[in-house]
Protein backbone atom coordinates (compact mmCIF):
# COMPACT_ATOMS: atom_id res chain seq x y z
CA UNK A 1 0.00 0.00 0.00
CA UNK A 2 1.30 3.49 -0.82
CA UNK A 3 0.42 6.56 1.19
CA UNK A 4 1.06 10.25 0.64
CA UNK A 5 1.54 10.67 4.38
CA UNK A 6 4.91 9.02 4.89
CA UNK A 7 6.54 5.96 6.36
CA UNK A 8 5.50 6.57 9.99
CA UNK A 9 1.80 6.63 9.18
CA UNK A 10 2.11 3.55 7.00
CA UNK A 11 4.12 1.64 9.59
CA UNK A 12 1.71 2.38 12.44
CA UNK A 13 -1.36 1.74 10.29
CA UNK A 14 -0.16 -1.64 9.08
CA UNK A 15 1.48 -2.69 12.36
CA UNK A 16 -0.40 -0.75 15.01
CA UNK A 17 0.94 -0.89 18.57
CA UNK A 18 -1.44 -1.48 21.47
CA UNK A 19 -4.43 -2.27 19.24
CA UNK A 20 -6.27 -4.35 21.78
CA UNK A 21 -8.89 -4.17 24.47
CA UNK A 22 -7.59 -4.01 28.04
CA UNK A 23 -8.84 -6.63 30.46
CA UNK A 24 -9.62 -4.18 33.21
CA UNK A 25 -9.45 -0.60 31.98
CA UNK A 26 -9.77 2.16 34.55
CA UNK A 27 -11.52 4.29 31.96
CA UNK A 28 -12.26 4.39 28.26
CA UNK A 29 -13.78 6.72 25.72
CA UNK A 30 -14.91 6.21 22.13
CA UNK A 31 -14.14 9.14 19.87
CA UNK A 32 -16.16 9.60 16.72
CA UNK A 33 -15.98 11.81 13.67
CA UNK A 34 -19.59 12.18 12.49
CA UNK A 35 -18.64 13.25 9.00
CA UNK A 36 -16.12 10.62 7.91
CA UNK A 37 -17.19 7.90 10.32
CA UNK A 38 -13.82 7.33 12.00
CA UNK A 39 -14.24 5.61 15.36
CA UNK A 40 -11.52 5.01 17.93
CA UNK A 41 -11.89 3.78 21.51
CA UNK A 42 -9.02 4.58 23.92
CA UNK A 43 -8.65 2.52 27.07
CA UNK A 44 -6.29 3.18 29.97
CA UNK A 45 -5.37 1.22 33.07
CA UNK A 46 -4.17 3.64 35.76
CA UNK A 47 -2.52 2.87 39.06
CA UNK A 48 -1.45 5.56 41.50
CA UNK A 49 -1.55 8.29 38.87
CA UNK A 50 0.49 6.30 36.34
CA UNK A 51 -0.89 4.89 33.08
CA UNK A 52 0.18 1.27 33.38
CA UNK A 53 -1.14 0.36 29.95
CA UNK A 54 -3.09 1.94 27.11
CA UNK A 55 -4.92 0.23 24.28
CA UNK A 56 -7.20 1.16 21.44
CA UNK A 57 -9.77 -0.25 19.05
CA UNK A 58 -10.27 1.54 15.75
CA UNK A 59 -12.43 1.41 12.69
CA UNK A 60 -10.63 4.40 11.31
CA UNK A 61 -8.46 5.74 8.50
CA UNK A 62 -4.70 5.23 8.33
CA UNK A 63 -3.93 8.62 9.89
CA UNK A 64 -6.30 8.13 12.81
CA UNK A 65 -5.12 4.55 13.42
CA UNK A 66 -1.45 5.54 13.25
CA UNK A 67 -2.08 8.46 15.59
CA UNK A 68 -3.75 6.16 18.13
CA UNK A 69 -0.84 3.73 17.87
CA UNK A 70 1.77 6.45 18.43
CA UNK A 71 -0.22 8.03 21.24
CA UNK A 72 -0.71 4.81 23.21
CA UNK A 73 3.01 4.06 22.86
CA UNK A 74 3.85 7.49 24.19
CA UNK A 75 1.54 7.52 27.22
CA UNK A 76 2.12 3.95 28.42
CA UNK A 77 4.12 4.32 31.64
CA UNK A 78 3.67 8.08 31.92
CA UNK A 79 1.69 9.92 34.55
CA UNK A 80 -1.83 11.09 33.90
CA UNK A 81 -0.65 14.68 34.24
CA UNK A 82 2.01 14.23 31.57
CA UNK A 83 -0.49 12.58 29.23
CA UNK A 84 -2.97 15.39 29.73
CA UNK A 85 -0.28 17.91 28.83
CA UNK A 86 0.24 16.51 25.30
CA UNK A 87 -0.59 19.31 22.89
CA UNK A 88 -2.47 18.94 19.59
CA UNK A 89 0.58 19.98 17.55
CA UNK A 90 2.70 17.32 19.27
CA UNK A 91 0.25 14.59 18.30
CA UNK A 92 0.25 15.80 14.70
CA UNK A 93 4.05 16.15 14.56
CA UNK A 94 4.46 12.58 15.80
CA UNK A 95 2.96 11.37 12.52
CA UNK A 96 5.90 12.90 10.65
CA UNK A 97 3.66 13.74 7.71
CA UNK A 98 2.39 16.70 5.73
CA UNK A 99 -1.29 16.55 6.60
CA UNK A 100 -3.82 18.65 4.72
CA UNK A 101 -5.97 20.74 7.12
CA UNK A 102 -9.01 18.59 6.39
CA UNK A 103 -7.23 15.57 7.92
CA UNK A 104 -6.20 17.17 11.21
CA UNK A 105 -9.43 15.96 12.80
CA UNK A 106 -8.39 12.39 11.96
CA UNK A 107 -4.98 12.87 13.58
CA UNK A 108 -6.43 14.44 16.72
CA UNK A 109 -9.37 12.09 17.33
CA UNK A 110 -7.31 9.65 19.48
CA UNK A 111 -5.85 12.46 21.60
CA UNK A 112 -9.32 13.84 22.26
CA UNK A 113 -10.57 10.39 23.19
CA UNK A 114 -7.60 9.96 25.54
CA UNK A 115 -8.33 13.27 27.28
CA UNK A 116 -11.95 12.23 27.76
CA UNK A 117 -10.91 8.84 29.17
CA UNK A 118 -8.44 10.43 31.57
CA UNK A 119 -11.08 12.92 32.63
CA UNK A 120 -13.44 10.06 33.45
CA UNK A 121 -10.69 8.34 35.44
CA UNK A 122 -10.26 11.44 37.56
CA UNK A 123 -13.97 11.85 38.17
CA UNK A 124 -15.40 8.33 38.47
CA UNK A 125 -19.13 8.04 37.89
CA UNK B 1 -44.08 -21.87 5.24
CA UNK B 2 -42.13 -19.02 6.77
CA UNK B 3 -44.81 -16.50 5.88
CA UNK B 4 -47.83 -18.68 6.54
CA UNK B 5 -49.08 -16.54 9.41
CA UNK B 6 -48.70 -13.38 7.32
CA UNK B 7 -50.73 -15.03 4.60
CA UNK B 8 -53.45 -16.09 7.01
CA UNK B 9 -53.49 -12.61 8.51
CA UNK B 10 -54.17 -11.16 5.06
CA UNK B 11 -57.29 -13.34 4.84
CA UNK B 12 -58.67 -12.66 8.29
CA UNK B 13 -60.08 -9.27 7.32
CA UNK B 14 -62.72 -10.81 5.12
CA UNK B 15 -62.66 -14.57 5.57
CA UNK B 16 -63.70 -16.80 8.47
CA UNK B 17 -62.78 -20.14 6.92
CA UNK B 18 -60.18 -21.12 4.36
CA UNK B 19 -58.85 -24.18 2.63
CA UNK B 20 -55.10 -24.52 3.08
CA UNK B 21 -53.42 -26.47 0.27
CA UNK B 22 -49.82 -27.53 0.89
CA UNK B 23 -47.58 -28.89 -1.86
CA UNK B 24 -46.33 -32.17 -0.37
CA UNK B 25 -44.89 -34.05 -3.36
CA UNK B 26 -44.03 -33.35 -6.98
CA UNK B 27 -43.11 -35.63 -9.84
CA UNK B 28 -41.71 -34.30 -13.08
CA UNK B 29 -40.34 -31.15 -11.47
CA UNK B 30 -41.84 -28.29 -9.51
CA UNK B 31 -40.73 -24.68 -9.61
CA UNK B 32 -42.10 -24.16 -6.09
CA UNK B 33 -40.51 -25.89 -3.10
CA UNK B 34 -42.39 -28.53 -1.13
CA UNK B 35 -44.36 -26.80 1.60
CA UNK B 36 -45.59 -24.01 -0.71
CA UNK B 37 -49.14 -23.02 0.16
CA UNK B 38 -52.27 -21.72 -1.47
CA UNK B 39 -55.15 -20.46 0.67
CA UNK B 40 -58.66 -20.44 -0.72
CA UNK B 41 -61.14 -18.35 1.26
CA UNK B 42 -64.73 -19.48 1.68
CA UNK B 43 -65.62 -16.01 0.40
CA UNK B 44 -63.48 -16.45 -2.71
CA UNK B 45 -60.22 -14.72 -1.84
CA UNK B 46 -56.91 -16.33 -2.80
CA UNK B 47 -53.50 -15.90 -1.17
CA UNK B 48 -50.29 -17.71 -2.11
CA UNK B 49 -49.67 -20.34 -4.75
CA UNK B 50 -48.37 -23.86 -5.16
CA UNK B 51 -47.11 -23.36 -8.72
CA UNK B 52 -45.50 -20.59 -10.72
CA UNK B 53 -48.27 -20.38 -13.28
CA UNK B 54 -51.99 -20.83 -12.90
CA UNK B 55 -52.60 -24.25 -14.40
CA UNK B 56 -52.11 -26.20 -11.16
CA UNK B 57 -53.48 -23.53 -8.85
CA UNK B 58 -56.79 -23.46 -10.73
CA UNK B 59 -57.36 -27.14 -10.01
CA UNK B 60 -56.25 -26.80 -6.43
CA UNK B 61 -58.81 -24.02 -5.96
CA UNK B 62 -61.53 -26.38 -7.17
CA UNK B 63 -60.45 -29.00 -4.62
CA UNK B 64 -60.22 -26.34 -1.93
CA UNK B 65 -63.76 -25.17 -2.56
CA UNK B 66 -65.00 -28.75 -2.47
CA UNK B 67 -63.31 -29.39 0.87
CA UNK B 68 -64.70 -26.15 2.31
CA UNK B 69 -68.14 -27.52 1.51
CA UNK B 70 -67.73 -30.62 3.69
CA UNK B 71 -69.61 -30.15 6.95
CA UNK B 72 -67.55 -30.82 10.07
CA UNK B 73 -64.21 -30.24 8.37
CA UNK B 74 -62.07 -32.28 6.05
CA UNK B 75 -58.46 -32.89 5.15
CA UNK B 76 -57.14 -35.10 2.40
CA UNK B 77 -54.29 -35.65 0.01
CA UNK B 78 -55.11 -35.07 -3.66
CA UNK B 79 -53.09 -35.53 -6.82
CA UNK B 80 -53.20 -32.98 -9.62
CA UNK B 81 -51.83 -33.92 -13.01
CA UNK B 82 -51.02 -31.28 -15.58
CA UNK B 83 -52.69 -32.91 -18.56
CA UNK B 84 -54.11 -30.00 -20.49
CA UNK B 85 -55.03 -31.67 -23.77
CA UNK B 86 -54.58 -28.54 -25.85
CA UNK B 87 -51.15 -27.87 -24.34
CA UNK B 88 -50.29 -31.53 -24.89
CA UNK B 89 -51.13 -31.30 -28.59
CA UNK B 90 -49.03 -28.15 -28.93
CA UNK B 91 -46.08 -29.85 -27.21
CA UNK B 92 -46.29 -27.46 -24.27
CA UNK B 93 -47.35 -29.84 -21.53
CA UNK B 94 -44.77 -30.07 -18.72
CA UNK B 95 -46.02 -33.51 -17.68
CA UNK B 96 -45.74 -32.72 -13.98
CA UNK B 97 -47.81 -34.28 -11.24
CA UNK B 98 -48.34 -32.75 -7.83
CA UNK B 99 -49.65 -34.05 -4.51
CA UNK B 100 -51.35 -31.56 -2.24
CA UNK B 101 -52.65 -31.87 1.27
CA UNK B 102 -55.77 -29.77 1.48
CA UNK B 103 -57.64 -29.01 4.69
CA UNK B 104 -60.32 -26.65 5.91
CA UNK B 105 -59.36 -24.23 8.68
CA UNK B 106 -61.16 -21.76 10.86
CA UNK B 107 -59.33 -18.44 11.15
CA UNK B 108 -60.49 -17.95 14.75
CA UNK B 109 -57.73 -17.24 17.26
CA UNK B 110 -58.61 -20.32 19.29
CA UNK B 111 -58.63 -22.70 16.35
CA UNK B 112 -56.25 -25.56 17.25
CA UNK B 113 -54.52 -25.53 13.86
CA UNK B 114 -53.99 -21.76 14.05
CA UNK B 115 -52.50 -22.14 17.53
CA UNK B 116 -50.25 -24.91 16.32
CA UNK B 117 -49.00 -22.91 13.34
CA UNK B 118 -48.38 -19.98 15.65
CA UNK B 119 -46.22 -22.18 17.91
CA UNK B 120 -44.15 -23.30 14.95
CA UNK B 121 -43.72 -19.76 13.61
CA UNK B 122 -42.78 -18.51 17.05
CA UNK B 123 -40.02 -21.13 17.39
CA UNK B 124 -38.62 -20.21 13.97
CA UNK B 125 -38.73 -16.51 14.76
CA UNK B 126 -36.79 -17.30 17.91
CA UNK B 127 -33.96 -18.77 15.83
CA UNK B 128 -34.82 -22.48 16.05
CA UNK B 129 -36.06 -24.49 13.08
CA UNK B 130 -39.54 -25.93 13.63
CA UNK B 131 -40.92 -29.03 11.92
CA UNK B 132 -44.66 -29.43 11.44
CA UNK B 133 -45.19 -33.17 11.03
CA UNK B 134 -48.58 -33.96 9.48
CA UNK B 135 -50.18 -37.36 8.96
CA UNK B 136 -51.26 -37.60 5.31
CA UNK B 137 -54.33 -39.72 5.91
CA UNK B 138 -57.84 -38.29 5.31
CA UNK B 139 -59.77 -37.16 8.38
CA UNK B 140 -62.07 -34.42 9.62
CA UNK B 141 -59.07 -32.62 11.17
CA UNK B 142 -55.39 -32.98 10.33
CA UNK B 143 -53.22 -34.83 12.83
CA UNK B 144 -50.05 -32.92 13.56
CA UNK B 145 -47.13 -32.54 15.89
CA UNK B 146 -44.77 -29.55 15.92
CA UNK B 147 -41.18 -30.47 16.76
CA UNK B 148 -38.39 -28.07 17.62
CA UNK B 149 -35.04 -28.54 19.38
CA UNK B 150 -35.62 -32.29 19.52
CA UNK B 151 -38.98 -32.26 21.28
CA UNK B 152 -42.68 -31.86 20.59
CA UNK B 153 -43.81 -28.30 21.35
CA UNK B 154 -47.42 -28.61 20.19
CA UNK B 155 -49.83 -31.20 18.83
CA UNK B 156 -53.23 -31.11 17.24
CA UNK B 157 -55.15 -33.52 19.43
CA UNK B 158 -55.01 -36.60 21.55
CA UNK B 159 -54.35 -38.56 18.37
CA UNK B 160 -50.76 -39.58 18.19
CA UNK B 161 -48.79 -39.67 15.01
CA UNK B 162 -45.56 -41.57 14.38
CA UNK B 163 -43.02 -38.79 15.03
CA UNK B 164 -40.56 -41.27 16.51
CA UNK B 165 -39.95 -42.62 13.02
CA UNK B 166 -38.81 -39.23 11.73
CA UNK B 167 -37.56 -37.41 14.84
CA UNK B 168 -33.91 -38.59 14.57
CA UNK B 169 -33.42 -37.02 11.14
CA UNK B 170 -35.11 -33.68 11.79
CA UNK B 171 -31.95 -31.98 13.00
CA UNK B 172 -30.26 -32.56 9.63
CA UNK B 173 -33.31 -31.94 7.44
CA UNK B 174 -32.75 -28.80 5.37
CA UNK B 175 -35.95 -28.76 3.35
CA UNK B 176 -39.56 -29.83 3.74
CA UNK B 177 -40.02 -33.47 2.77
CA UNK B 178 -42.41 -36.44 2.68
CA UNK B 179 -41.50 -39.53 4.66
CA UNK B 180 -43.00 -43.04 4.70
CA UNK B 181 -43.53 -44.51 8.15
CA UNK B 182 -45.03 -47.83 9.29
CA UNK B 183 -48.23 -45.91 10.07
CA UNK B 184 -48.40 -44.17 6.70
CA UNK B 185 -46.91 -41.12 5.04
CA UNK B 186 -46.13 -37.96 6.99
CA UNK B 187 -45.19 -34.61 5.55
CA UNK B 188 -42.50 -32.65 7.40
CA UNK B 189 -42.93 -28.94 6.82
CA UNK B 190 -39.73 -27.17 7.87
CA UNK B 191 -39.96 -23.62 9.14
CA UNK B 192 -36.48 -22.22 9.07
CA UNK B 193 -35.40 -19.18 11.04
CA UNK B 194 -35.08 -16.31 8.58
CA UNK B 195 -31.70 -15.87 6.94
CA UNK B 196 -29.84 -12.89 8.36
CA UNK B 197 -28.57 -10.22 5.99
CA UNK B 198 -26.09 -7.82 7.55
CA UNK B 199 -25.44 -4.69 5.50
CA UNK B 200 -22.48 -2.56 6.53
CA UNK B 201 -22.52 0.99 5.22
CA UNK B 202 -25.83 2.86 5.21
CA UNK B 203 -25.64 4.03 1.59
CA UNK B 204 -28.36 4.26 -1.05
CA UNK B 205 -27.36 0.79 -2.24
CA UNK B 206 -27.84 -0.41 1.34
CA UNK B 207 -31.29 1.21 1.48
CA UNK B 208 -32.39 -0.57 -1.68
CA UNK B 209 -30.82 -3.87 -0.57
CA UNK B 210 -32.56 -3.68 2.81
CA UNK B 211 -35.90 -3.41 1.00
CA UNK B 212 -35.10 -6.40 -1.23
CA UNK B 213 -33.90 -8.40 1.77
CA UNK B 214 -37.11 -7.66 3.64
CA UNK B 215 -39.22 -8.73 0.66
CA UNK B 216 -37.22 -11.95 0.41
CA UNK B 217 -38.08 -12.80 4.01
CA UNK B 218 -34.64 -12.08 5.45
CA UNK B 219 -33.88 -10.57 8.82
CA UNK B 220 -32.11 -7.36 7.80
CA UNK B 221 -29.52 -5.67 10.03
CA UNK B 222 -27.95 -2.37 8.93
CA UNK B 223 -24.70 -1.26 10.55
CA UNK B 224 -22.68 1.93 10.20
CA UNK B 225 -20.35 4.08 12.24
CA UNK B 226 -22.16 7.23 11.11
CA UNK B 227 -25.43 8.03 12.84
CA UNK B 228 -26.52 10.53 10.20
CA UNK B 229 -26.65 7.74 7.63
CA UNK B 230 -27.92 4.77 9.61
CA UNK B 231 -31.33 6.11 10.55
CA UNK B 232 -34.71 4.47 10.92
CA UNK B 233 -36.08 6.95 8.41
CA UNK B 234 -33.70 5.71 5.70
CA UNK B 235 -34.09 2.04 6.67
CA UNK B 236 -37.72 1.69 7.64
CA UNK B 237 -37.90 -1.97 6.56
CA UNK B 238 -34.75 -3.13 8.34
CA UNK B 239 -35.24 -5.26 11.44
CA UNK B 240 -32.33 -3.54 13.20
CA UNK B 241 -30.36 -0.36 12.55
CA UNK B 242 -27.18 -0.19 14.63
CA UNK B 243 -24.60 2.58 14.98
CA UNK B 244 -21.22 2.13 16.64
CA UNK B 245 -17.91 0.39 15.98
CA UNK B 246 -18.88 -1.64 12.87
CA UNK B 247 -16.35 -4.47 13.36
CA UNK B 248 -17.72 -5.08 16.86
CA UNK B 249 -21.38 -4.74 15.88
CA UNK B 250 -20.96 -7.30 13.07
CA UNK B 251 -19.33 -9.96 15.27
CA UNK B 252 -22.51 -11.56 16.75
CA UNK B 253 -23.83 -12.13 13.23
CA UNK B 254 -20.81 -14.06 11.92
CA UNK B 255 -22.62 -17.39 12.08
CA UNK B 256 -23.56 -20.12 9.61
CA UNK B 257 -26.30 -19.03 7.25
CA UNK B 258 -25.66 -15.30 7.62
CA UNK B 259 -24.78 -13.03 4.72
CA UNK B 260 -22.41 -10.15 5.32
CA UNK B 261 -22.54 -7.43 2.67
CA UNK B 262 -20.12 -4.50 2.82
CA UNK B 263 -21.29 -1.51 0.82
CA UNK B 264 -19.53 1.19 2.87
CA UNK B 265 -16.69 1.51 0.34
CA UNK B 266 -14.49 2.46 3.31
CA UNK B 267 -11.36 0.44 4.05
CA UNK B 268 -11.57 1.63 7.66
CA UNK B 269 -14.62 -0.62 8.08
CA UNK B 270 -13.83 -3.25 5.45
CA UNK B 271 -10.44 -4.41 6.72
CA UNK B 272 -11.34 -5.05 10.39
CA UNK B 273 -14.65 -6.67 9.45
CA UNK B 274 -13.19 -8.89 6.73
CA UNK B 275 -10.41 -10.13 9.03
CA UNK B 276 -13.13 -11.71 11.18
CA UNK B 277 -15.82 -12.43 8.58
CA UNK B 278 -13.61 -14.42 6.22
CA UNK B 279 -12.55 -16.65 9.12
CA UNK B 280 -16.16 -17.14 10.24
CA UNK B 281 -18.74 -19.71 9.10
CA UNK B 282 -20.90 -16.99 7.47
CA UNK B 283 -22.45 -18.30 4.26
CA UNK B 284 -21.68 -15.19 2.20
CA UNK B 285 -19.17 -12.38 2.54
CA UNK B 286 -19.20 -9.74 -0.19
CA UNK B 287 -17.86 -6.26 -0.73
CA UNK B 288 -18.82 -3.45 -3.08
CA UNK B 289 -15.62 -2.58 -4.94
CA UNK B 290 -14.14 -2.49 -8.41
CA UNK B 291 -11.75 -5.27 -9.32
CA UNK B 292 -8.59 -3.20 -8.73
CA UNK B 293 -9.71 -1.98 -5.32
CA UNK B 294 -10.89 -5.47 -4.34
CA UNK B 295 -7.47 -6.87 -5.24
CA UNK B 296 -5.86 -4.17 -3.09
CA UNK B 297 -8.00 -5.17 -0.12
CA UNK B 298 -7.09 -8.83 -0.70
CA UNK B 299 -3.39 -7.92 -0.71
CA UNK B 300 -3.71 -6.18 2.66
CA UNK B 301 -5.68 -9.09 4.13
CA UNK B 302 -3.08 -11.53 2.82
CA UNK B 303 -0.40 -9.53 4.65
CA UNK B 304 -2.60 -9.76 7.76
CA UNK B 305 -2.34 -13.54 7.60
CA UNK B 306 -5.52 -14.65 5.87
CA UNK B 307 -5.10 -17.79 3.79
CA UNK B 308 -5.83 -18.05 0.06
CA UNK B 309 -8.79 -20.26 0.91
CA UNK B 310 -10.22 -17.60 3.20
CA UNK B 311 -9.58 -14.84 0.66
CA UNK B 312 -11.35 -16.88 -2.02
CA UNK B 313 -14.54 -16.64 0.03
CA UNK B 314 -14.76 -12.90 -0.58
CA UNK B 315 -17.25 -11.96 -3.27
CA UNK B 316 -15.71 -8.77 -4.65
CA UNK B 317 -16.78 -7.22 -6.90
CA UNK B 318 -20.12 -8.13 -5.39
CA UNK B 319 -23.31 -8.91 -7.29
CA UNK B 320 -24.24 -10.69 -10.49
CA UNK B 321 -23.19 -9.03 -13.73
CA UNK B 322 -26.50 -7.59 -14.95
CA UNK B 323 -24.97 -4.30 -16.06
CA UNK B 324 -26.91 -1.95 -13.77
CA UNK B 325 -25.32 1.15 -12.23
CA UNK B 326 -28.16 2.74 -10.21
CA UNK B 327 -28.34 1.92 -6.47
CA UNK B 328 -31.48 -0.17 -6.92
CA UNK B 329 -29.93 -2.06 -9.84
CA UNK B 330 -26.74 -2.81 -7.91
CA UNK B 331 -28.81 -3.90 -4.90
CA UNK B 332 -30.85 -6.19 -7.15
CA UNK B 333 -27.66 -7.80 -8.50
CA UNK B 334 -26.47 -8.38 -4.91
CA UNK B 335 -29.82 -9.84 -3.81
CA UNK B 336 -29.76 -12.18 -6.81
CA UNK B 337 -26.24 -13.31 -5.90
CA UNK B 338 -27.29 -14.02 -2.31
CA UNK B 339 -29.97 -16.36 -3.64
CA UNK B 340 -27.57 -17.97 -6.13
CA UNK B 341 -25.03 -18.69 -3.39
CA UNK B 342 -27.73 -20.05 -1.09
CA UNK B 343 -28.87 -22.39 -3.86
CA UNK B 344 -25.31 -23.40 -4.82
CA UNK B 345 -25.48 -21.87 -8.31
CA UNK B 346 -22.26 -20.65 -9.93
CA UNK B 347 -23.24 -17.74 -12.16
CA UNK B 348 -21.52 -14.62 -13.42
CA UNK B 349 -20.19 -12.05 -11.02
CA UNK B 350 -19.96 -8.34 -11.74
CA UNK B 351 -16.78 -7.28 -13.47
Amino acid sequence: MTTPYGATVLEHFRRPRNQRSLERPTASHEGYNPLCGDRVRLEVAIDDGVIQSAGFTANACAICTASASLLTERVSGSTVDVALAIRDDEAVEALNAELPPARLACALLPLRALREALGKARTPA
Amino acid sequence: MTDVLDQLQQLRDTERRVAMATLVAARGGSPRPLGAKLFVGAGGRLVGSVSIGGCVDARVIEHGERILGVAGGRCERVTVTVDDQEALELGLNCGAEFDLFIESLSLADDDPTMQLLRSAASAAAGGHAAYVVTQMSPASTARRVVMSEGRAIASSSAHTIPVDAVAPELQDLEKSAMRATPSGDVFIDRLAPPDTLVIVGASDVAAALSRFGHQLGMRVVVIDGRERYATRERFSQADEVRVGMPSELVRPYLVAGASIVLVAHEYKYELPILRDALRSPARFVGMLAGRKRADGIRTLLREDGLSEEQLARLHAPIGLDIGGREPEEIALSIAAQLIAVREGKAIGRRS
